[in-house]
């Protein structure tokens, strides 16, 4: 029972971050129908700027966030103006090869930099420290407090989106370009706006996980998976459906304790001998082609 | 318009004939020896390592160095080639198998190396060894000990570590001797106590081998493996790993891991609060100096079986005063990895003075006849010497291990012999305290 | 007959073209006796791996226009296929290849029936999903070595052994491969004309309207995987024999997936030389940045980054790749 409680516990925790992850993606993709193939790639920018910020000022990590939040804008709007301008102008091969010529690139420049090691964060107030709930269940601090700041950020975004006269020339351009030029609102710049949004939101995820995630060069593809999943789950284009389709994602990712929970109960031999935990990415992957085929639109989906 | 096409075109294979590979010079003194190690990556920490200890024997082959008690320290260079110095060439596998094998045909053909050593990943060993193979060149193998690589029948690969099999051996007897009371400084532990074990291995050529070394030696031993998996080193996180681990409610936690990872691990497991009694490690992550650097105290009580521990200096005259210039020359006490790959160029030297040549066929015959006294070596061995036939081609059967405990003394972080009993340094700390 | 005769009649090129392609060629014949480095003839091997892969690639992808990103699970499943048969049963790999080839076929028809519903990204994203996949089953999968891989044993075979295709000197490997070579251009000059070639052209320039022609849109497509497959896992079966030692992480890995679409993309997908054009660019390239730069002055991934940027400058300026140009500068001469 305890390992039930306590996976699902971690899962939701841990999917409320990568429901960050997953918030840039889908609103580049609501504005201005891009996948954006590198976005993972700006989530270990992320993580590079905040552990590098919180070792070299000795600063609290946690507190990193608005700086790598600055550099992900940054690098959304650059990305934007010097690269994907002229990409989208291009047929769809050239949009979806260009991304992927950009997660090259950016990989391998912190490769360069950077070198192939695992790094992470050892110092901070948080770092090592839990709570034990009860039921099984402990809970580091990092990762209640990334998962409490996604929320948070999260919410943020929405009300930006939702609440304010930009987010509405946003909602606009990403439902109707043509109508919202006439209506006198710059595409181009909202289009920069999404991209500088997109790598701003993500890069904070990207500083919230490095306090409990190691980084090195290559992280970027697997959470450009998730990120994947996510969106499809949530529906392209649907902020608060990434938000729930988050969730869900983490919760898959939870698996292998799921899997351990029903080996003690049902007790069978041969399913002790899964190797469940290797697998725990797959499912994910799994996830998104399964989305894909049944429910193209996802399941908060409003947008095709 | 047309140039620019048949520019394109031509450029690109034109560029393929250009014939690059270090340019070879005839030096009639010295032996190359070729050394792939990863001195990038994950595992970029233990590359280092290797790298300093390899170059370290290379000086001491090479010059003349009074002070020391070694054989190879009183000549300068190879005595029977005429005082022809060892150059070793060292290249970086990444930890990639296919790129070490494209090295070391790089190696052998471009540069025509004599020799090979390396490569610590037992999973990059066993493809450059089959390219060794292929070709003819003679390799020693340092480092690596997935029990398959000797098991192979090949004709031009030595290994002078001793192997997993061992190695896992050695940890069972220590389980045993708990709980018949032969431990220093521990009373006999009741057998249930300690019965339940749970191991998680990386996944690749030597940590599987690890996994199912430790299954069949768990059942003969008598203890119950509760739990067995195997996770990828690379994974950034390993928490659902450790939940997992945790949920089987093991009184030993076994692993087989790389350096960042067993740092994760040990973090992660200490964030979850498990409570295991003892945590074996084997070898590789969990002795190299980030290892001790990043987690420091916490680690204290992990145990971990090497080869080379800074107490064997004390032990052996030797050995610590190859430790002392490998000390002033990198900062680190020799460790494992360091220990062995200047085992490993220490024992090319040795093979070389007895072929007087580098023919291979010449260094073949010296490797499968050499016997290394043991009080020539930093390892605490009782010498090195290869079995020529049998299941194990190329074994060095006089190879022995160590168990260490992390303990603090004085305020500082030292590695205690704790297993063979007869040579322990200290008491063991058990159970194992975390919270 | 006339399927043979098409496919050796390339008139439709301009003359130049093909005395250049017959001078290339002949030169490709006679490298080996060239003097030559260990380095330089694993890059041409190399070259010649991608230049099929990149053709089988520019089926689907060039002609049909779908671009899939999941090549690699066919390498895969071509090499474990080879290397399975070899180290159990002691296959020849002229037996196990055709049987790889049918593994890769079947395959792609079970994940290409769904995958094919999907369009544009969605389609490219799913293609990476399938791979990755696929390759977290052969890391736990114990039968074929789970994530240990393979070894095909050089002790075992007697080289040069022509039945296994194994061999010690790499003048050997070098032919067989640009044996293939030559077969697959024959092969996809013939498809190009073909009458799949053509529904194919008509589905990437517009699917309704194929559709209205009767064209079955999706059975279309599904056979032209198929046919990229065998190719794909054709070489992967060549690459277990060449290499001798495969597992799921290096043969089936994404960068894999990546490097065989870019290659084809970069060279001019739908052209029958882009993809030759785009491997005789990017492998010497990148093999030679990685020596030079990487290996010698220690900056490591800096050919991915020079050829990160190629790829970007490409697919802003001229997505239609090198041979793009070409056809530019011919038309504006032209007019």
């Amino acid at each position: 029972m305890d390992i039930l409680v306590s996976s699902l516990f971690a899962g939701l925790l841990i999917g409320m971050v990568l429901a960050m992850v997953a918030l840039g993606l889908t609103i580049i993709f609501g504005v201005m129908e891009i996948v954006n193939f590198a976005h993972g790639e700006f989530l270990m920018v992320g993580m590079y700027t905040g552990l590098l910020t919180a070792q070299a000022t000795g600063m609290e990590p946690l507190l990193t966030l608005p700086v790598a939040a600055a550099a992900g804008f940054l690098l959304g709007i650059i990305c934007y103006f010097g690269f994907v301008k002229f990409v989208i102008r291009g047929p769809m091969v050239a949009q979806l090869l260009g991304t992927f010529g950009l997660m090259i690139f950016l990989r391998n420049l912190a490769l360069l930099f950077f070198g192939a090691e695992d790094r992470a964060i050892h110092q901070g107030i948080l770092v090592g420290k839990s709570f034990n709930i009860g039921m099984g269940v402990i809970a580091p601090a990092t990762k209640l407090a990334a998962a409490a700041l996604s929320v948070i950020a999260f919410w943020a975004v929405w009300l930006v989106i939702n609440r304010t006269k930009i987010g509405k020339a946003l909602t606009a351009t990403s439902l109707n370009p043509q109508g919202a030029r006439y209506m006198g609102i710059s595409t181009e710049r909202m289009n920069a706006l999404a991209w500088g949004i997109g790598g701003g939101t993500v890069t904070i995820a990207g500083a919230l996980l490095v306090n409990f995630w190691s980084v090195n060069p290559f992280i970027g593809l697997l959470f450009t998976m998730i990120a994947f999943a996510i969106v499809a789950l949530g529906g392209f284009g649907s902020v608060s459906g990434a938000f729930f389709a988050g969730l869900a994602v983490g919760v898959i990712t939870e698996i292998p304790g799921i899997w351990d929970f029903l080996t003690y109960i049902f007790n069978f031999g041969w399913m002790a001998d899964v190797p469940m935990t290797s697998l725990k990415y797959m499912w994910v992957y799994l996830a998104y082609f399964v989305i894909m085929i049944v429910r193209p639109r996802g399941l908060f989906g409003w947008k095709r | 318009m047309k140039k620019l096409f048949l520019l394109t075109l031509a450029v690109c294979l034109v560029a393929c004939w250009w014939i690059t590979g270090s340019p070879v010079i005839a030096q009639a003194k010295t032996v190359k020896i070729g050394a792939i190690y990863p001195l990038t990556g994950g595992a970029a920490a233990a590359g280092r390592e290797l790298k300093a200890g390899a170059e370290l024997s290379a000086k001491i082959a090479n010059n003349m160095m009074p002070g020391l008690d070694m054989d190879m320290a009183k000549n300068a260079g190879i005595k029977s080639l005429g005082g022809a110095k060892i150059k070793l060439i060292f290249k970086d596998h990444q930890a990639n198998p296919t790129l070490g094998a494209d090295l070391a045909k790089k190696l052998i053909l471009d540069d025509k190396v004599d020799g090979m050593l390396g490569c610590y990943h037992s999973s990059v060993t066993k493809t450059v060894s089959a390219v060794c193979e292929q070709y003819g060149v003679p390799m020693i193998n340092g480092t690596s000990t997935s029990p398959a690589l000797t098991t192979r029948g090949f004709k031009w690969f030595w290994r002078t570590t001793p192997h997993d099999k061992w190695f896992t051996k050695d940890l069972f007897e220590l389980l045993k001797g708990l709980t018949q009371g032969k431990v220093k400084g521990v009373k006999a532990v009741p057998e249930k106590e300690i019965s339940n074990l749970a191991s998680a291995c990386e996944k690749t050529e030597w940590g599987s081998h690890v996994s199912s070394i430790i299954k069949s030696l768990a059942k003969e031993y008598g203890f119950n493996l509760r739990k067995s998996l195997l996770y990828t080193a690379k994974a950034p996180d390993l928490s659902s790993e450790v939940r997992s681990l945790k949920a089987a409610r093991p009184d030993v936690m076994l692993f087989a891991s790389y350096t960042s990872d067993a740092i994760l691990l040990v973090k992660t497991l200490k964030a979850q609060k498990a409570k295991p009694k003892i945590i074996w490690g084997q070898d590789a992550g969990f002795e190299k100096p980030e290892f001790r650097s990043t987690l420091r105290d916490s680690i204290v009580g992990i145990l971990t079986r090497t080869v080379f521990l800074p107490k064997v200096a004390q032990i052996k005259k030797v050995a610590g005063q190859v430790n002392a210039l490998y000390k002033g020359k990198t900062g680190n006490d020799l460790g494992g990895a360091s220990a062995r790959a200047f085992t490993g160029v220490q024992t090319w030297v040795h093979i070389l003075e007895k072929a007087g040549s580098t023919k291979p066929a010449d260094i073949q015959r010296a490797a499968n006849a050499i016997r290394i006294p043991g009080d020539q070596l930093v390892v605490p061995w009782a010498g090195i010497q290869f079995t020529p036939s049998g299941d194990e081609l190329g074994q060095n059967v006089l190879g022995s291990g160590l168990i260490g405990q992390y303990q603090m003394v004085d305020g500082k972080l030292v590695l205690e012999i704790i297993y063979p009993f007869d040579v322990a340094t200290a008491d063991m700390i058990f159970p194992f305290k975390w919270f | 007959m006339e399927a043979l005769s098409s496919a050796l009649d390339f008139s439709d090129f301009p003359r130049l073209d093909m005395i250049i392609a017959g001078v290339l060629g002949g030169l490709l014949v006679i490298f080996p006796a060239t003097p030559h480095s260990a380095f330089a003839m694993a890059t041409m091997i190399q070259f010649l791996m991608f230049s099929l892969y990149g053709m089988g690639w520019n089926t689907i992808g060039g002609y049909g226009g779908q671009v899939d990103l999941g090549k690699a699970q066919y390498v895969g499943i071509g090499a474990f296929t080879t290397a399975v048969l070899m180290v159990r049963w002691d296959v020849p790999f002229w037996v196990s290849m055709p049987i790889g080839v049918c593994f890769a076929v079947i395959w792609s028809f079970i994940i290409g029936y769904p995958l094919f519903r999907l369009k544009g990204h969605y389609f490219a994203i799913a293609t990476i999903a399938t791979s990755l996949v696929l390759k977290d089953i052969f890391e736990v999968w114990d039968f074929v070595g789970a994530a240990c891989g393979i070894e095909i044993s050089p002790i075992k075979y007697n080289p040069p052994d022509f039945l296994h295709l194994i061999f010690k000197e790499d003048i050997y490997y070098y032919y067989v491969i640009l044996g293939f070579f030559f077969l697959g251009i024959l092969y996809v000059n013939w498809f190009r004309k073909s009458r799949l070639g053509f529904q194919l052209r008509s589905i990437k320039d517009n699917e309704e309207v194929a559709k209205s022609l009767g064209i079955n849109v999706h059975w279309a497509k599904i056979k032209t995987y198929a046919i990229a497959t065998s190719f794909v896992s054709v070489v992967g079966s060549f690459h277990a024999c060449y290499i001798k030692n495969i597992e799921p992480e290096d043969t089936m890995s994404l960068d894999i997936s990546i490097l065989i679409a870019l290659m084809a993309m970069l060279g001019g997908a739908g052209s029958l030389w882009g993809p030759i054009i785009g491997a005789g660019v990017l492998i010497p390239l990148k093999s030679y940045l990685k020596e030079w730069l990487g290996a010698r002055a220690g900056l490591i991934g800096i050919d991915l980054i020079v050829y990160g940027a190629i790829i970007m400058l490409v697919s802003a300026v001229e997505p239609r790749g090198i041979w793009g140009i070409v056809e530019k500068v011919r038309r504006r001469k032209r007019n």
